[in-house]
């Protein structure tokens, strides 16, 4: 289980930084998810680690070994490429035990490991079948087989999913999931999906268009605590408004212009918030309770107008504009286990939220 | 009526390409056609094959089988030639592959008449290159560079090498870079990666390219008529012997049937021969 550590890793591509001064730590025996926007320089981090590029400035380890230097042939790092780059000119066979070929591995012991390999991921049946005449989700099977034949340390996946469709990716998430706990091996995915990265991850970064790493987590820290609206906004859907915190002897609470003044936690940590700090508040659609009716028991409530109301099957998606001209987006659970009542458009509702669902951002 | 107007617009494509195949088959299938038919009639329209029989001299075998061995060994000179620039301009040329395919094309700007006769004044006996190797010292006595096979072997080479290099370079540009690097992530040297991967993909390049150079070269009789001095007698040079020297018509079509008989049996041996490898070795595989 070898850490990947990159150390103030900078590249430049024709003189244009894409990353600049990037320290980063992959826990090994994990799945590690790279989640940022295009351009954002994630799949650069993935091709650094895989020796396709060097560094301009920096240095990456693999466990204690300093592998900045070393050719992409020689480090125990594979990878799995968006269109799966496998060879054409081959059948599943030959593309499976290319890697154990090329060092002379004897014929026999290809043969044994390569059966073996394609059992693991559901393909004997298609051991010499040629690339051609595979499917889209047979074909990303055999690049993962070719790649994890080679018992590499780390596996990287660049956007492995971009091509299938909805059902296929699903499924064959869980199955990344069961491989990497099965192998242990390091996994680092890259994608652009948020969905993708909260499913498969152990723990996660969130790349920003500057290249810059803004959060490591677990999903679960990503997705509750992000440390800044990018995040927030990147990771899931969430409403974000402007406000100015008021301490007092009750608790804090926060001022929105045009507004009102309501109830906020200020967890311990958040040490840089003071009174009278402007701060952003970001709360997700989905913590925010929607009602014709009053009702007891929230800290805060908001007043506005059913602007807009998007049907999307497992939930409804309300817009509702409040005073201060500020759209907020609801999501409502369609579980319909009682009648409830009936909210239409420019009907006047109620939008509840507790103060502990709220997160506040300096930026 | 709206029906055989629909039937009309569907074969429109069809009716486009009548021009082209009037053409071949005016000016391609119809000459070989009789060219193959004054090859057995005798005057009074009997078919005979004595013009055949009259080819049954060693010298003329002879002549075929120097001008194949002289096709196939140019055609594999400009391969090896015409690989690594190929692969240059496809691979590494990056933003002046265009400057470069440009500058292939430039010979086909110079009439193919004046290039040969540029060569002729290069190689000839007070010729430029004769007159260089003197200067230095390298040689003492002018060397018989034009009027011999080796003359007409390079200024072949010269000729073809851009037929070459096209279609190899078509090949090689199409191979995804992400195979390589695949190949490489997967633990292949740069060599390995050539020979498992990217040759294999260029071998349509390969054959093309091969035959596009061999079998014009067999036929090939300008060059060796203007380089050859006369004595190295090729099937192109003897068949326009025949027709335009001799006025031998009938022994001339039976020579050029004959000919293209033993180049098409070279052509098919070349590719019995390249089929059995790859079986053999899937065979060995399995």
């Amino acid at each position: 289980m070898k850490d990947i550590v990159l150390k103030n890793v900078s590249k430049n591509y024709n003189g244009e930084p894409v990353l600049e001064d990037i320290t980063l730590s992959i826990p090994g025996g994990q799945f590690f998810a790279l989640l940022g926007p295009s351009g954002s320089g994630k799949t650069t981090i993935l091709r650094l680690i895989g020796g396709f590029e060097k560094p301009t400035e920096g240095e990456i380890y693999l466990g204690d070994k300093n592998i900045t230097d070393i050719p992409i042939n020689e480090r125990k790092v594979n990878t799995v490429f968006q269109q799966y780059a496998l060879f054409p000119h081959m059948d599943v066979f030959d593309n499976v035990a290319y890697s154990l070929s090329i060092r002379g591995v004897a014929s026999d012991e290809i043969e044994k490991r390569v059966q073996k390999v394609l059992r693991a991921v559901g393909l004997e049946k298609f051991i010499y079948k040629g690339i051609g005449h595979l499917s889209g989700g047979q074909q990303q099977r055999v690049a993962l087989a070719r790649t994890i034949i080679n018992e590499p340390d780390v596996l990287l996946l660049d956007e492995p999913l971009a091509a299938l469709d909805l059902k296929l990716r699903e499924r064959m998430l869980i199955e990344l999931i069961e491989l990497q706990s099965t192998l242990k091996t390091t996994f680092v995915y890259v994608t652009h999906d948020q969905f993708e990265a909260l499913t498969v991850a152990d723990t996660m970064a969130i790349m920003n268009e500057d290249g810059d790493i803004e959060q490591i987590g677990t999903p679960k820290e990503i997705y509750e605590f992000p440390v800044s609206s990018f995040v927030a906004k990147f990771v899931g859907s969430t409403n974000i408004l402007e406000g100015t915190i008021k301490k007092g002897a009750h608790g804090s609470q926060v001022e929105i212009k045009n507004l009102g003044t309501f109830e906020v936690a200020v967890p311990e940590s958040k040490q840089w918030i003071k009174d009278e700090s402007r701060v952003l508040l970001s709360i997700r659609p989905e913590k925010i309770e929607i009602r014709k009716s009053l009702v007891e028991g929230f800290s805060n409530k908001w007043l506005g107008i059913v602007e807009a109301i998007v049907y999307h099957g497992r939930s409804t998606q309300y817009n509702v504009r409040l005073k201060n001209d500020q759209i907020i987006q609801v999501f409502e659970q369609n579980e319909e286990h009682f009648e409830r009542e009936v909210i239409d458009y420019d009907d006047q509702v109620y939008l509840y939220w507790q103060k502990e669902n709220v997160v506040l951002l300096d930026r | 009526m709206k029906r055989l107007a629909n039937n009309f617009l569907q074969e429109i494509p069809f009716l486009c390409s009548m021009p082209a195949i009037a053409w071949q088959i005016f000016f391609m299938v119809a000459p070989v056609g009789i060219i193959f038919y004054f090859s057995l009639m005798r005057p009074g329209f009997i078919v005979t094959l004595d013009h055949y029989r009259g080819l049954l001299h060693t010298s003329y075998f002879l002549i075929i089988f120097r001008s194949l061995l002289l096709a196939t060994l140019m055609a594999f000179t400009a391969f090896f030639l015409a690989y690594p620039v190929a692969y240059f301009i496809a691979m590494r040329a990056k933003k002046y592959k265009t400057v470069l395919l440009f500058f292939l094309t430039l010979p086909f700007w110079v009439n193919f008449l004046v290039q040969i006769y540029a060569w002729y004044f290069l190689l000839e006996r007070n010729g430029l290159i004769n007159k260089l190797l003197l200067t230095i010292g390298i040689i003492q006595e002018p060397l018989m560079l034009s009027s011999s096979l080796f003359a007409i072997f390079l200024v072949m080479v010269y000729c073809y090498l851009p037929f070459m290099i096209m279609p190899l370079y078509n090949m090689l540009e199409k191979i995804d870079p992400r195979l390589l690097e695949a190949s490489s992530d997967l633990g292949a040297t740069p060599w390995q990666t050539f020979y498992r991967v990217t040759f294999p993909l260029s071998l349509p390049g390969v054959k093309t390219g091969l035959l596009l150079v061999m079998i014009p070269a067999f036929g090939e009789f300008v060059i060796p008529s203007l380089l050859g001095g006369g004595k190295n007698m090729l099937v192109g040079t003897l068949i326009s012997y025949f027709f335009l020297v001799a006025r031998n018509n009938a022994s001339g079509a039976a020579f050029t049937c004959l000919s293209a008989l033993a180049l098409l049996l070279t052509v098919i041996l070349f590719y019995a021969v390249s089929r059995l490898w790859v079986v053999s070795k899937i065979v060995e595989r399995k």
